[in-house]
């Protein structure tokens, strides 16, 4: 009998030593270590090192170079997603990959707001792209591979866990939903991937928060399903046509939760609904709370923003609202760029005026400045009401779409050319 | 008997096993084990608070006082009465203390009592169905396990960072050697301080605190520390019980003995610790100690070094009577010592 029991027993020691360890992530005793190295050789290939040159306008022509990282995410007809930071002002972009290969890559489309940009190289050789995962799926401390190169060393590979979702508010002006991680991510790592342990592609490495500028374990990506509809919408039109629903709102708070007797303590209250936009058609009322975003939940208002801002005009989404103490599911089809509501493209410097585009019968053909809040950018640049905005330097514009696009194509000095009680101005912006 | 007993124990390792192994079928996925940290912080993330203390500053104008937010930190509630550890140094400077939980609720806490020496405090609110964090007396830390540290970092909203436990801790009382707490490569920073730091099974393992680095010149990353949850917890049933930690004293200053240097004056060659002051009416010169005498044996233990016999003295209750066992010109000598409570 001696010999039958001992190696049962030797086998209910192995049993016993790896359901006791089964709680640990990594290490299994008696088992063979497991190691990211085979994913890794898979995905690598797919994670780009982008360096750019150009001249700087701002400082009289400097030259500057600039390192950065990118995603191959079509490898037939090889479109690369990076940040819009990595590739600003650059007039040549050269790729590597992994492989030692070199090409040039041109711009297909940028947005700046939400920092996303995706180029474009032409190559014979067959190339690797990466998977898409549904970032919305990820749950604070799952685990997280970053491949970029950082400093310029090269590809690296670092791993974290999911520190926490929904972040912003690091830069107030931009289009923010990140995904924070601990994994190390420094300065040459932004566009470069963050992967889930299925090696596809949760998030765009964008910014990091350091005293010094280095990493201190934290770090932020831009979440892969943004980035989808984002890289989408580049491929359609070339440029970011953002859905807009035409509310104004903010946080709940618990203050808040408790005056209106709400039973969340999470989402975006909504102050304001702006006539006729697609929030007002849909039946979205002030007071009312967004839960969820195509089934979703959403934590704070500017999760809201980034979700909606990042999808096109013309999408339907589907909100989970709070209307008078009850939860419904409302439809909204996204509106788009051309109505008097949307001030989020508006350049900043016309913060706090209401525009609109002049009437046909009108004297003088421009936009129309309705009002303008004291103490605002408008304002203090000497904006008024009743003013007609007829030109940007030498630039006639008829309506608003072409003021901004005027403005973003003049990089030197502005001045917006007014009609003030039938005299033409001049109000030196910059 | 025994094969039978073999037979139903492989039986049912056999049916148990399946699980544990799942994710290892799964084609996608690449690690055998579990693939997130997404249970273990669902359990426990609940249970640590952000904590604001607010100061009266003299406003600019008039000599009117205004409360405004000096410092940020995070804390651990361990009991369902509304005790949450957190460290000292977070609420050091507060005139009102502001607990924000995660689910949107906010408290105005009262210290319940601190130990600067290992540098906790206890606060007390009072809430509803509030989170506790996982606790195991059992769990023991060990150099290599995976851990968890989750705070608020420069108020940025409650992050969980990963690391593992780079050096373990001790648990004694005593005064010295603080520097000894688990040390983790997770990332600790300001804000961090008085956050947990658990295991992968979500259970707490310590107290962090990111105080111990900042003065420091050169900022290191990847070392920092946390104080053992059974030390904290220790300290935080004496705070609630008796307002303070009651540490047992000798009123000596001793060092560990140098074993060449005993050789040269002929000792037997032994770790143990030398006295090199006494203080004015403590216990020790109410017993007859001397300066220069050697700590043999405390109770009957061997004073292996210094730390250990400290620690093992902080322990005892004041006004217990201990033997203590010194060398002295060479002869051994038994005293008994009434210890004293040690005043910080």
């Amino acid at each position: 009998m001696a010999i039958i029991t001992r190696p049962l027993f030797f086998l209910i020691l192995i049993f016993t030593s790896v359901s006791s360890f089964a709680a640990l992530p990594t290490a299994v005793k008696g088992e063979k270590l497991p190691s990211l190295a085979p994913l890794i050789k898979e995905v690598s290939p797919a994670v780009v090192n982008i360096s750019v040159s150009g001249a700087s306008l701002n400082q009289g022509a400097q030259r500057f170079s600039g390192l950065g990282s990118g995603v191959i995410i079509d490898a037939d007809k090889g479109y690369i997603i990076t940040n819009y930071h990595v590739i600003e002002k650059a007039n040549q972009i050269t790729i590597s990959l992994v492989s030692g290969h070199q090409y040039k890559a041109k711009v297909i489309g940028q947005d700046p707001q939400s920092d996303i940009a995706l180029l474009q190289i032409q190559s014979d050789r067959p190339l690797v792209a990466i998977k898409f995962s549904d970032s919305d799926k990820l749950q604070v401390g799952d685990f997280t591979i970053a491949i970029g190169n950082p400093f310029g060393l090269g590809q690296t590979v670092t791993s974290g866990i999911v520190s926490a979702l929904g972040r912003s508010g690091l830069n107030l002006q931009n289009l923010e939903n990140y995904i924070q991680t601990d994994a190390a991510i420094n300065s040459g790592n932004s566009g470069g991937a963050l992967l889930n342990l299925n090696g596809e592609l949760i998030g765009i490495n964008t910014a990091i928060l350091g005293p010094n500028g280095g990493n201190i374990g934290i770090a932020f990506a831009i979440p892969a399903n943004m980035v989808k509809n984002l890289t989408q919408q580049l491929l359609e039109f070339g440029e970011i046509r953002r859905g807009i629903l035409g509310i104004k709102g903010g946080e709940v708070t618990p203050d808040l939760a408790k005056s209106f007797d709400l039973e969340v303590t999470h989402g975006a209250f909504i102050y304001q609904v702006t006539p006729n936009s697609a929030a007002d058609k849909a039946g979205l009322k002030a007071g009312d709370v967004i839960t969820a975003v195509n089934g979703t939940p959403i934590k704070s208002f500017s999760a809201l923003r980034a979700k909606i801002g990042t999808l096109s005009a013309g999408k339907e989404v589907s909100l989970q609202a709070i209307q008078d103490n009850k939860s419904k599911t409302i439809k909204v089809v996204l509106g788009g760029n051309t109505t008097a509501s949307n001030h989020s493209v508006l350049p900043v410097v016309f913060e706090g005026a209401t525009l609109s585009d002049s009437e046909t019968n009108q004297r003088f053909v421009g936009v129309n400045v309705v009002k303008v809040s004291p103490n605002s950018m408008a304002d203090r640049i000497g904006l008024m009401q009743g003013d007609v905005i007829i030109a940007i330097n030498r630039t006639r514009i008829s309506n608003q779409e072409q003021l901004i696009t005027a403005y973003k194509n003049i990089k030197s000095m502005r001045a917006l050319n007014i009609m003030r009680n039938n005299r033409p101005i001049y109000l030196m912006l910059d | 008997m025994k094969p039978i007993l073999w037979g139903i124990l492989l039986g049912a390792i056999f049916i148990l096993t399946p699980k544990i192994y799942k994710s290892a079928t799964d084609k996608t996925s690449y690690l055998p084990a579990i693939i997130s940290y997404s249970e273990a912080v669902k359990k426990s993330a609940p249970a640590v608070v952000n904590i604001y203390s607010q100061q009266y500053i003299d406003s600019s104008v008039g000599t009117k006082q205004q409360l405004q937010p000096t410092g940020l930190g995070s804390g651990i509630i361990l009991d369902k009465r509304g005790f949450i550890l957190t460290n000292y140094h977070v609420i050091s400077q507060a005139d009102q203390i502001l607990i924000a939980l995660q689910d949107g609720r906010l408290f105005t806490a009262t210290v319940v009592g601190s130990d600067q020496i290992t540098d906790l405090t206890v606060l007390h609110i009072d809430g509803e169905d509030l989170p506790v964090i996982p606790q195991n007396p059992n769990y023991t830390p060990e150099v290599g396990d995976a851990v968890l540290a989750i705070g608020n970092p420069y108020n940025l909203g409650q992050t969980i960072t990963q690391g593992i436990i780079s050096a373990t801790g001790r648990g004694g009382l005593s005064a010295t050697g603080r520097q000894d707490f688990i040390q983790t490569d997770a990332a600790i920073n300001e804000g961090n301080s008085g956050g947990a730091l658990i295991n992968s099974r979500g259970e707490l393992v310590g107290i962090n605190t990111s105080e111990f680095h900042t003065g420091a010149q050169n900022v290191t990353y990847g070392i920092s520390f946390a104080i053992p949850y059974q030390l904290a917890n220790h300290v935080m049933q004496s705070l609630i019980k008796y307002g303070r930690v009651i540490r047992g004293s000798l009123g000596i200053q001793a060092e560990n003995l140098d074993p060449l240097l005993a050789r040269l004056w002929g000792l037997e060659a032994k770790n143990s610790i030398i006295v090199k002051s006494i203080s004015d009416g403590g216990p020790a010169q109410k017993a007859g100690m001397r300066k220069n005498d050697i700590i043999l044996k405390v109770d009957g233990q061997d004073a292996v070094n210094l730390i250990v016999t400290m620690d093992k003295i902080a322990k005892i209750t004041p006004g217990t009577k201990t033997k203590i066992t010194v060398l002295r010109s060479g002869k051994e000598k038994e005293l008994e010592v009434v210890i004293g409570e040690f005043q910080g």
